[in-house]
């Protein structure tokens, strides 16, 4: 499909565009500009469906796809209604196999959630196409969530947090046993990638803090695993999510997709705290996502601890649930881990990755900011680490004198496998999940290459009145909805994305 | 019967429907084109017609071909003009229709009428291609095109099927019956796979549920021609000519999702209620009819959405009409002791479905079997009117055209 097409395509099919007209209430899809009952009097409103529930109307199980679909195998596609405005428009089931012996008159009736997933790509060196026109059905892994922005009450403040979002895809592999205190790694579904991870993490935060996405002026995507070599995912996050103010089908709002291996986007807190509260920045909020599809050679042993997933957080000063308090970052150039410009997964140096590298950098920032501060120990309530395994962590922490009560809720890795650049964001994202008012929590992230930084943050009361609304990650990790595949499974998946 | 017919039909020709490997479409079309020439009792010459109308869907895909006009016009060595049209799967009952249009506009005398598909080159990438044929977003969603008529056939077993498993059957038994027809069809692409039970269906591949391969028409080469001339000048050319006595098109949504129901297809029942009251007939005044069996389950619509069943009752009386056959030739559809028998050479599922040829096949075999020169496949009862059924994608066009033999 040529780009131009794709420009057009992409306007309607990110937020499930519709049009409805002011003076008869009919609605359109694909969106019409003028309306068939009024003509040329007609009053042409723009309506998406982004955020709504849509009923599962009919739909066939595509056993033998077009060529563009046949990655998906076999996929269930659909109409799918949305009663509230009496429209019908296409879609296609995800993160769903359906069962050899399904009758789908089973499905008629199901409420479904749009999710925003890749379609298809133009070979290797063409275009992805990427749409919402996918769904997962209601009661299955995924909640709803309705998005709703809230007037802050408590304003101007200290920079931190505002809200926050995990996604961890429905898909998991176990480890035969524990790899390096791994058990179990997210999987992503055969149409997910980096860009997915990052839209639908950023899609959790802005539920989470209930601000205006208007207000957003700056997305920052970190990764080391994204879908193109120039082509930004903070591009399609800002157009799925319409970060800023809306103008021409384009965004007052801006970024960049950074890369230092794991801490591509952590080190990029600091940045953004310092933007909302510098007076020539015009937003409130800045976005930062680390998100990856983590990548490991076949066969390989980081091949048994790469998770996937995106870690989305909002830096501003308005309803602050952590202000940003102390901040140091060490940097050296050591070639510990590297991926070559074209090749498709990385390299790493051995056990030259382990203490010249991880635990130097980690130990260096972590020890130096405490010593900085003049904390204690025992002044920190949670520690969240980087996280390429379930191993180099807890031996950091104790290390440095913590102890299990202080960096055991930050060990997810066990469960969702190393999230590269969202590893240490999901680390501090299951402390936010279940941290106090008044909580200090430190943060430290390691990127290959190599640098660490570390943050230390504290905990608001607004932390409480705002968790409803996320979902947290322990019930990502324990969703009865999980669902394991085999090997073969985990590498055909990966390696589509 | 009004008697006002809007063409008559003199000739007509066409190829076997299989994989024509050695063949590129302009020689399958001048080969039907001979045919039919060569067809016409009294003789007609070439310099005699005065116009081509084709129809094909793919071409421009399939063969990197374009100007159909140009082709034809080297192949026959005519300079007359001549015109393609593409309405997908209707593509050739289109140029039916335009041709009849042609003919009663009182512009042409005498015209060629061709219709082809020549869809084996492009077998890797055809299930893409035939997507062409459907709105773009439902390409997006992972639809093909089984997909969709399964999304239909979903709905209609949910609405009115319910849970009994006899509406899955009758879909299946649509499936059975046109295999049968087929056998004695020299032209058939199926003629030579013999009988295919109802269980031979319901355990064939699904390749899109609740579609399986036996519900579903192939992939397939062919040409098809007819000549058709002024009504009035018919007789000088045979003295048995088959009248075209109602014409129509109409068009839908092309999306199956911005229609309000997908459990029928509003423009053939639009189309059908159109011939019908320029005829003056009723539905139960056709003999025979030529329906579009895509997908099994688009004959179902066809029955009632010509008004032959009521809505939602179709499935019961093909259950019931195959289930009390007893003969070994054409299966009916019976209703109230009216017989009307469909797809007489195996429809679009047995005989094949090179798309653009198809609907100028269905007045192909309707114009033998009224002219009983439909010699083993014959149907054993005297029939008078026919009609032909051809609908484009999942129902965004459909013609219908009446045709009958004796029309005073």
């Amino acid at each position: 499909m040529s780009e131009p097409i794709a420009r057009r395509n992409l306007k309607v099919e990110y937020r499930l565009r519709t049009t409805k007209c002011l003076n008869c209430g009919d609605t359109y899809f694909p969106p019409k500009y003028f309306c068939n009952n009024e003509g040329r009097s007609s009053k042409m409103l723009e309506v998406d469906h982004f955020y709504e529930k849509g009923k599962f109307y009919s739909g066939s199980v595509i056993n033998e796809p077009t060529n563009r679909f046949n990655h998906l195998n076999t996929f269930v596609s659909a109409i799918i209604s949305f009663s509230g405005s009496n429209i019908n428009i296409p879609g296609r089931i995800t993160d769903y196999i359906p069962p050899k012996d399904i009758s789908v008159k089973d499905l008629i009736g199901r409420k479904v959630i749009p999710r925003f997933r890749r379609s298809y790509s133009d070979g290797r060196d063409g275009l992805i196409h990427y749409s919402s026109h996918n769904f997962s059905l209601e009661g299955d892994y995924y909640p709803y969530q309705k998005y709703e922005s809230k007037k802050p009450t408590d304003i101007n403040g200290k920079p931190g947090i505002v809200g926050y979002g995990v996604y961890l895809p429905k898909f998991r592999i176990k480890n035969d046993e524990p790899a390096l205190g791994v058990i179990e790694r997210g999987v992503p579904f055969a149409d997910e990638d980096t860009t997915t991870f990052a839209v639908e993490s950023g899609k959790r935060a802005l539920v989470h803090s209930a601000i205006s996405n208007q207000e957003v002026r700056k997305c920052f995507v970190g990764t080391e695993s994204s879908p193109y070599a120039v082509k930004p995912s903070m591009a399609t996050v800002i157009q799925v999510l319409e970060l800023g103010e809306k103008m021409d089908g384009g965004f007052f709002s801006g970024g960049i997709d950074s890369q230092f291996a794991c801490k591509a986007a952590t080190d990029l807190i600091i940045d953004a705290a310092g933007l909302v509260a510098y007076p020539v920045f015009k937003g409130k909020y800045v976005m930062v996502i680390g998100a990856d599809n983590s990548q490991a050679a076949p066969g390989d042993k980081l091949d048994y601890t790469v998770g996937a997933g995106g870690v989305a957080l909002i830096l501003g000063r308005d309803d602050v649930i952590a202000t940003l308090d102390h901040y140091l970052p060490y940097t050296s150039d050591t070639p510990d881990f590297y991926r070559r410009e074209g090749e498709k997964y990385p390299r790493h140096a051995g056990r030259f990755t382990g203490q010249p590298a991880y635990f130097k950098h980690v130990t260096t920032s972590m020890n130096m900011l405490l010593k900085q501060t003049g904390f204690k120990n025992s002044d920190i309530d949670h520690v969240a680490i980087h996280s390429p395994n379930a191993k180099f962590p807890i031996q950091v922490a104790e290390e440095a004198g913590f102890g299990k009560k202080q960096f055991d809720s930050g060990l997810v890795v066990k469960r969702i496998g190393n999230l590269y650049s969202g590893s240490s964001l999901a680390a501090l994202s299951s402390i936010l999940d279940i941290a106090k008012p008044g909580d200090r929590i430190l943060m430290t992230s390691y990127g290959s290459g190599s640098g660490s930084e570390s943050y230390i943050f504290t905990v608001t009361n607004l932390i409480e009145e705002k968790r409803k609304r996320v979902i947290s990650v322990k019930d990502q990790v324990e969703n009865p909805n999980r669902e394991y595949i085999n090997y073969h499974t985990y590498r055909r998946w990966k390696d589509i994305s | 019967m009004k008697m006002n017919p809007c063409a008559a039909i003199i000739g007509a020709g066409r190829t076997r429907f299989t994989e024509h490997w050695e063949e590129d479409p302009k020689t399958m079309i001048g080969l039907a084109g001979m045919k039919a020439l060569e067809s016409v009792d009294k003789g007609i010459r070439r310099k005699d017609i005065e116009a081509g109308y084709f129809g094909s869907f793919l071409y421009q895909v399939t063969n990197k071909i374009g100007l159909v006009p140009g082709y034809m016009s080297r192949e026959l060595g005519l300079n007359v003009p001549m015109i393609n049209t593409e309405a997908a799967c209707a593509s050739g009952g289109l140029a039916l229709h335009n041709a009849c249009l042609g003919i009663e506009s009182g512009r042409y005398d005498a015209i060629l009428v061709a219709g082809f598909e020549k869809m084996s080159d492009r077998q890797d990438k055809i299930i893409d291609d035939l997507m062409f044929a459907a709105d773009p977003h439902e390409f997006e969603a992972g639809y093909n095109f089984p997909g969709l008529y399964a999304t239909m056939m979903t709905r209609y077993m949910y609405e009115f099927g319910k849970d009994d498993p006899k509406c899955a059957e009758a879909l299946a038994q649509i499936s059975s019956k046109n295999h049968h027809h087929c056998i004695k069809n020299k032209y058939a692409q199926f003629k030579d796979k013999g009988e295919i039970s109802v269980e031979d269906v319901l355990n064939s591949r699904m390749i899109a549920n609740p579609i399986r391969i036996l519900h579903s028409s192939p992939i397939s080469d062919g040409a098809v021609a007819l000549i058709m001339t002024k009504p009035e000048i018919a007789k000088k050319y045979t003295d048995t000519p088959i009248y075209i006595m109602s014409s129509q098109e109409v068009t839908d949504h092309v999306s199956l999702y911005t229609r309000n129901k997908i459990t029928s297809v509003m423009a053939t029942r639009l189309a059908v209620k159109q011939a019908l009251k320029e005829t003056g007939l009723t539905i139960d005044d056709i003999d025979i009819a030529e329906a579009h069996d895509c997908f099994s389950i688009e004959e179902a619509f066809f029955l009632e959405d010509s008004g032959f069943y009521g809505e939602g009752e179709a499935w019961k009386n093909i259950h019931e009409s195959y289930e009390s056959f007893k003969g070994s030739g054409h299966i009916p559809y019976i209703k109230n002791g009216k017989e009307l028998t469909v797809n007489l050479g195996g429809g679009l599922k047995a005989d094949g479905h090179p798309v653009g040829a198809t609907g100028i096949r269905q007045p192909y075999e309707s114009f033998k079997q009224l002219r009983k020169e439909a010699k083993e496949n014959q149907i054993d009862r005297e029939v008078n009117t026919a009609m032909c059924h051809n609908v484009g994608g999942t129902g965004g066009i459909a013609t219908v055209h009446i045709l009958a033999r004796d029309v005073q």
